[in-house]
């Protein structure tokens, strides 16, 4: 994960919140429900569904943080949380949608495009694509995760995660090339 | 407006709730308790008996403002002292009083620190500091939830052991005198 995760402050916060201070956990919340939301509305596409899962992810994080390890990165660890909730909450597992593939093959995360995309246009396009690529693209291409990272996240191999990601990225070209909508 | 990207990785990543979720989620973390260890949270069975314990102590705090922190003298906490006690100070004044008091032991006692030896100067200042600690803690605590008779009775004890420290200290100094 990218070092902009890493908030000092978040490590005296985390103490107090392990103690069972409330207010500081509310704090920890305020400073990343935003990215905590932003990743399960992707991952879901359903805003209520997402909003469950954001609550639920803390609620979650509240009752593991004496097993919450300083060393890590605070936010790794939530979106973690987030992941494991959105997956639990989804009825059928997307893990094994593919084959794995050569792992060596597809090294380059970040999705770039020809020519400028609309946020929102691009963001229908991510909607649209199927749910494990969806998963691999919003972990690694949007959140900034190591595919070993993004794999752990939603119990899949690492193969698997690069193969998902792969798909995604033609999927997506494919789809922003036709016009979503 | 509609931002244009170039890459993936343009998009936002922080998109707000539509709702403030904190609300639920405390309700959430409040009813399932902590990862505090049960011990701590077991607490909440006996506060009654602790508010009571509160009540007194806070009148201990009282007694050993009123008689001047006299350093041989551990204040010394009975029953009959809230009843007795028909003139009693209103609990801010009474606060402000151990405020001032306190301040004013402080700058005693750091004029005593001056003069120690450094390895005394940095232990008595250690433990100094972590009563303080403690006292903050316990203040956060109770700024969290006001009326918790455990914590009112354990910030009640811990500015005691303070105010005796305090008075330990600068009276070391006066002996030496």
């Amino acid at each position: 994960m990218k070092p902009d995760t890493v908030v000092e402050f978040d490590v005296a916060l985390i103490e107090r919140a392990r103690r069972g201070d409330a207010k500081a956990f509310e704090r920890l919340y305020r400073d990343h429900v935003g990215r905590v939301h932003g990743l399960c509305l992707r991952m879901t596409r359903n805003p209520d569904l997402a909003a469950d899962c954001c609550q639920d992810a803390f609620i979650k994080a509240w009752k593991a943080l004496p097993r919450f390890e300083a060393r890590a990165s605070f936010s790794t660890w939530l979106h973690r949380i987030a992941v494991n909730t959105v997956l639990e909450k989804r009825r059928s597992p997307s893990n094994s949608e593919l084959a794995v593939e050569d792992p060596g093959e597809y090294q380059e995360p970040v999705l770039t495009f020809d020519t400028p995309v609309e946020e929102e246009e691009l963001e229908a396009a991510i909607a649209s694509l199927p749910q494990g690529a969806r998963d691999a693209l919003v972990l690694c291409g949007v959140y900034g995760y190591e595919h070993s990272e993004a794999a752990s996240m939603l119990g899949i191999a690492v193969g698997t995660c690069k193969a998902q990601l792969h798909r995604a990225r033609g999927l997506l070209k494919d789809r922003l090339e036709r016009g979503v909508r | 407006m509609n931002r244009r990207v170039t890459r993936i990785d343009e998009l936002a990543r922080d998109i707000p709730p539509p709702r403030d979720l904190w609300p639920a989620i405390h309700a959430g973390i409040t009813a399932a308790g902590t990862g505090v260890p049960q011990a701590t949270r077991r607490r909440g069975a006996w506060l009654p008996a602790a508010g009571l314990a509160a009540g007194v102590a806070l009148v201990a705090i009282g007694v050993l403002i009123g008689r001047n922190i006299a350093p041989q003298a551990a204040p010394v906490v009975t029953a009959a002292q809230p009843a007795t006690d028909s003139g009693m100070v209103p609990a801010a004044l009474r606060d402000a009083e151990y405020r001032k008091q306190r301040d004013h032991l402080l700058v005693e006692v750091q004029d005593r620190l001056q003069g120690m030896p450094e390895a005394e100067r940095e232990k008595v200042s250690a433990s100094l500091k972590t009563l303080q600690r403690s006292i903050q803690e316990i203040e956060a605590a109770l700024g969290r939830d006001p009326a918790n008779a455990l914590l009112q009775e354990l910030l009640v004890s811990s500015c005691q052991e303070e105010m005796r420290a305090l008075t330990a200290v600068r009276d070391t100094g006066r002996q030496e005198i």
